[in-house]
């Protein structure tokens, strides 16, 4: 009798382990909005220890599982998350469908820029702007460099991104905004700046720009600013993503510009795809460019691709660790002087205009550790190569190569206080003809304190501390300072200000480039030091709920301050190395200056009948001004290459299978450029007709792109974009005309 | 309320202390003190004070006022210290380009700087410039 107890007890429990270990049940449902009924797409489906899977196009989800019991928690950004719990009797499908309720969606978005760590944007204490991926594929957008020009209060002046005024125009070196990806910076360590053309826009979950000095987290470079490209996760469902699209340019308002027969075209195309195999996460991307230009010997040849490996540790929970990599070749051809501005200022001048391939590698092993709500290990590494190669100009070519690594710790010492700290140090050696052989080594350490010392007020403080050395030779040692605070003064108002240090050490380019192109020489300036400063602003953001529509609403108001900032400046000069003096351009730390303004942006998005819609936008005022450190006081010369207003909006809107997208961009005149372009002997002498263009073209202008879609299934959709519509004639830095109205047509799918 | 106070109080006082004066240097004390007068004025290494040279215009005083302004013999303008105070910039609009200038020497009682600017006629063509000022 015992002997058949047993048994049975042992075939029993046996039956109970082979059911544990084969798939118990399959639950399977949509998620959906709960005020409009529509599927939701993207919706993170999370449930036991790091699995989880997203909610496709048509807001479904399937989950296999060899559990008998699953909490599940259904989480999708601006919406409250829902958690139910599942039994599964026996081998079952069960079906759960989620509505979800909307929250005030914008300003529980979450990002991870402002401190290094995830929060949502409406606790952060300094501004910053989120540009989703959706409005890449809205508008037709495939270069980095424009997509981040279309976001308000930011200009990039032929690649030079300045943000609220913090910057000017230095001939694209020297960038005061530092680019990153995922957190690791991407200037080269050559010229220190932005390959636009290289920054991934595939696999992207978002773009976080911070709108003022951020070096303490980020160390030289984010004097102005940075613009993180965050990659995506994978999910338990893979997806792929594609688009093909061709253009041509239209003709030029200006008819004795036109200097092509047949129209002038551009092509790209872009493959992604993202998918996780048990628990390693892959994501894939890539990008060809082929563009005529429209003006000639101004086009380009481009290909990117991007890999991303992650691995969860199965065996020591919280871990984790990968590897990114980013790489791209380019042919193309810089636009630098215009023949003439009657009829030739979209044709190159040739004597100025030198081929460039270029190629670029970036590699990115990680590791981290965390336990979510007490502390995170990071260690993070990259390896960056950049080669410019001239072969029409063998001596302007050069190698640069860097390795960056960086320790940082998150720790919550306690309930109230959080630890962010770090060490960085960033390796780099040049090879070049036209820089000359350097090596550099910049090392940092850092520690920032976010304490919560009332329920709704949140306090961050910040030090860093910086040491450069180029060849051998140290710049001072560097103590920056940071502060901020946030009072959340009601359920959806939340009141921030901050204070930052910046500082910037001069580029190798701007301290040794040495060249000619046709009527501009470059002259080397050693003895270049440190640009410095600071950025300070008090600001509102308000969630707004006006019947279905819902969204943001964000004012601010911003002072900064720099001393000694870099500048190319033209004059007649001795060379430091051949003695011999030449009338060029040389960095300078010429520029004192104070930036006053003030900022609102705005969000919403909802039904307006059976049209979904979003409408968003933002203006800004700045008064960028020349000051002296002495005296104190304002000089009333405005600083160069900025302009007083500028203001963008956006409707976008859906309706069954179609989409559209509407936007108007508004800029004021640029208040001033170098002197020199407007005298009638030097001006003439680098661009022929440019002093009275000038005075006759510099005003304000408004653009307007227009896009329209329609979905051909589930998975394809075609797009037609106009941008430019009005065929506005309108120029960046002097010489720089940019493109009339042109034409795209795009064919896209997701599936 | 009184959160909103204390936010508004620090931010204002982060401001006001960032937006302190830089200290004079001792070379900005040398330099703005007194009233300069051209003692020679060499181009090409001859004099070029006399009627017709191109230096004629800057005979006579210069004074380097604190605020960035200043006169330079008939020429008004601005100048600034350059790359750790070892170089002068004068930007007037009466010349083609800024002079920035070498600092030679810069004590109490004399100030002497060199530098290049191009010919009227040529403006590819530099003149290698000599000027000396002593204090008034």
């Amino acid at each position: 009798m015992i002997h058949y107890i047993l048994t049975s007890l042992c075939v029993l429990l046996l039956s109970f382990g082979l059911k544990a270990a084969d798939p118990n049940g399959i639950i399977k449902g949509k998620v959906f909005d709960k005020t409009t009924q529509e599927p939701l797409a993207g919706v993170y489906v999370v449930y036991g220890k790091n699995l989880g899977t997203t909610t496709d196009q048509d807001g479904s989800y399937i989950i296999k599982t060899t559990e008998g019991k699953l909490k599940i928690t259904f989480q999708f950004i601006g919406y409250e998350s829902v958690t139910k719990d599942i039994v599964f009797k026996e081998v079952e499908t069960i079906e759960l469908n989620i509505g979800l309720e909307m929250k005030v969606r914008e300003i529980d978005q979450i990002v991870i820029s402002a401190n290094k760590n995830e929060q949502k944007v409406a606790e952060l204490t300094v501004s910053m702007d989120i540009i989703k991926t959706a409005f890449l594929s809205d508008n037709h957008i495939t270069d980095a460099q424009e997509l981040i020009n279309k976001t308000p209060g930011i200009e990039v002046m032929d690649g030079q991104a300045s943000i609220r005024g913090g910057s000017g125009f230095s001939y694209g070196v020297g960038s005061r905004v530092l680019a990153l990806i995922d957190g690791l910076p991407v200037l080269s360590a050559d010229a220190g700046n932005i390959k636009w053309q290289f920054l991934p826009l595939e696999n992207l979950s978002q773009i976080e720009i911070i709108k003022g000095a951020s070096s303490v987290l980020y160390g030289s470079s984010a004097l102005n600013g940075i613009i993180n490209f965050r990659t995506a996760d994978a999910s338990n469902i893979p997806v792929t993503q594609f688009f093909a699209e061709t253009g041509i340019f239209g003709k030029p308002k200006n008819r004795n510009w036109i200097w092509w027969n047949t129209p002038r075209v551009f092509t790209s195309a872009s493959f992604s795809h993202l998918q996780k195999i048990g628990r390693t996460d892959i994501g894939i991307g890539s990008n060809l460019l082929i563009d005529e230009g429209y003006r000639r010997l101004n086009g380009e040849k481009l290909a990117r691709v991007s890999l991303r490996l992650k691995h969860f540790n199965s065996k020591v929970e919280g871990l984790s660790y990968g590897l990114n990599l980013n790489a791209g070749y380019t042919i193309k051809r810089d636009f630098v002087l215009w023949e003439n501005a009657d009829s030739g200022a979209l044709k190159q001048n040739e004597s100025a205009t030198i081929k460039l391939h270029g190629d670029f590698l970036a590699i990115n092993p990680y590791i981290s550790l965390k336990k979510s709500d007490r502390y995170r290990h990071d260690l993070r590494m990259q390896i960056q190569s950049s080669r410019n190669r001239f072969p029409e100009s063998e001596k302007n070519n050069s190698d640069a190569v860097s390795a960056f690594s960086e320790y940082q710790l998150w720790y919550r010492l306690f309930e109230f206080l959080d630890l962010t700290a770090g060490a960085s140090e960033n390796y780099s050696h040049v090879t070049s003809n036209f820089f000359g052989d350097h090596t550099g080594l910049n090392v940092a350490g850092f520690a920032q304190f976010e304490i919560r010392p009332l329920n709704r007020l949140k306090a961050v403080a910040g030090l860093r501390i910086e040491n450069n050395s180029l060849d051998r030779k140290n710049d001072k040692v560097i103590p920056i300072f940071r502060a901020g605070l946030n009072w959340q003064a009601a359920d959806y108002t939340f009141i921030r200000a901050s204070f930052g240090q910046g500082y910037r050490y001069p580029s190798i380019a701007e301290k040794y480039a040495a060249t000619t192109l046709g009527s501009v020489t470059i002259i080397p300036s050693p003895g270049i030091q440190p640009e410095s400063g600071w950025s300070s602003e008090a600001g509102i953001k308000q969630g707004i709920l006006l019947g279905k529509m819902r969204g943001q609403a964000d004012f601010s108001l911003f002072m900064s301050q720099n001393k000694n900032m870099i500048e190319y400046f033209l004059a007649m000069y001795t060379d430091p190395d051949t003695g011999i003096p030449s009338t060029g351009f040389k960095a300078t730390n010429i520029e004192q200056s104070r930036v006053y303004g003030g900022e609102m942006e705005f969000m919403m998005n909802g039904s307006i009948g059976n049209i979904n819609t979003t409408i968003s936008g933002g203006y800004t005022f700045i008064y960028p001004v020349e000051f002296n450190k002495v005296t104190n006081k304002n000089t009333g010369t405005y600083l160069k290459y900025r302009r007083k207003h500028s203001g963008k909006i956006s409707l976008n809107g859906s309706w069954k299978k179609f989409e559209s997208d509407l936007s108007l961009y508004a800029k004021s005149k640029i208040l001033r450029i170098d002197d020199f372009f407007l005298s009638e002997v030097i001006g003439e002498a680098i661009l022929p007709g440019f002093p009275g263009y000038w005075q006759k073209n510099n005003t304000a202008y408004y653009l307007i792109d227009g896009t329209i879609g329609y979905k051909l299934n589930s998975m394809l959709s075609l797009s037609f974009a106009v941008k430019n519509i009005t065929n506005t004639e309108y120029m960046g830095r002097p010489g720089d005309i940019q493109p009339q109205r042109n034409f795209s047509l795009r064919l896209s799918g997701k599936f | 309320m009184k959160n909103l106070a204390l936010l508004l109080i620090i931010s204002g006082c982060f401001i006001v202390f960032a937006c302190n004066k830089a200290d004079k240097s001792e070379r900005f004390k040398l330099l703005t003190g007194p009233i300069w007068t051209t003692d020679s004025l060499l181009a090409n290494g001859t004099d070029a004070s006399g009627t017709g040279g191109v230096l004629v215009k800057f005979k006579g005083d210069a004074k380097f006022k604190e605020d960035g302004s200043g006169y330079f013999g008939i020429y008004t303008g601005t100048w600034r210290f350059n790359v750790d105070e070892t170089e002068i910039t004068i930007v007037t609009d009466s010349l083609i380009l800024p002079i920035i200038s070498d600092i030679v020497e810069l004590t109490s009682s004399s100030f002497k700087i060199t530098t290049v600017v191009p010919d009227k006629v040529n403006p590819l063509q530099p003149i290698n410039i000599r000027m000396t000022f002593k204090a008034r």
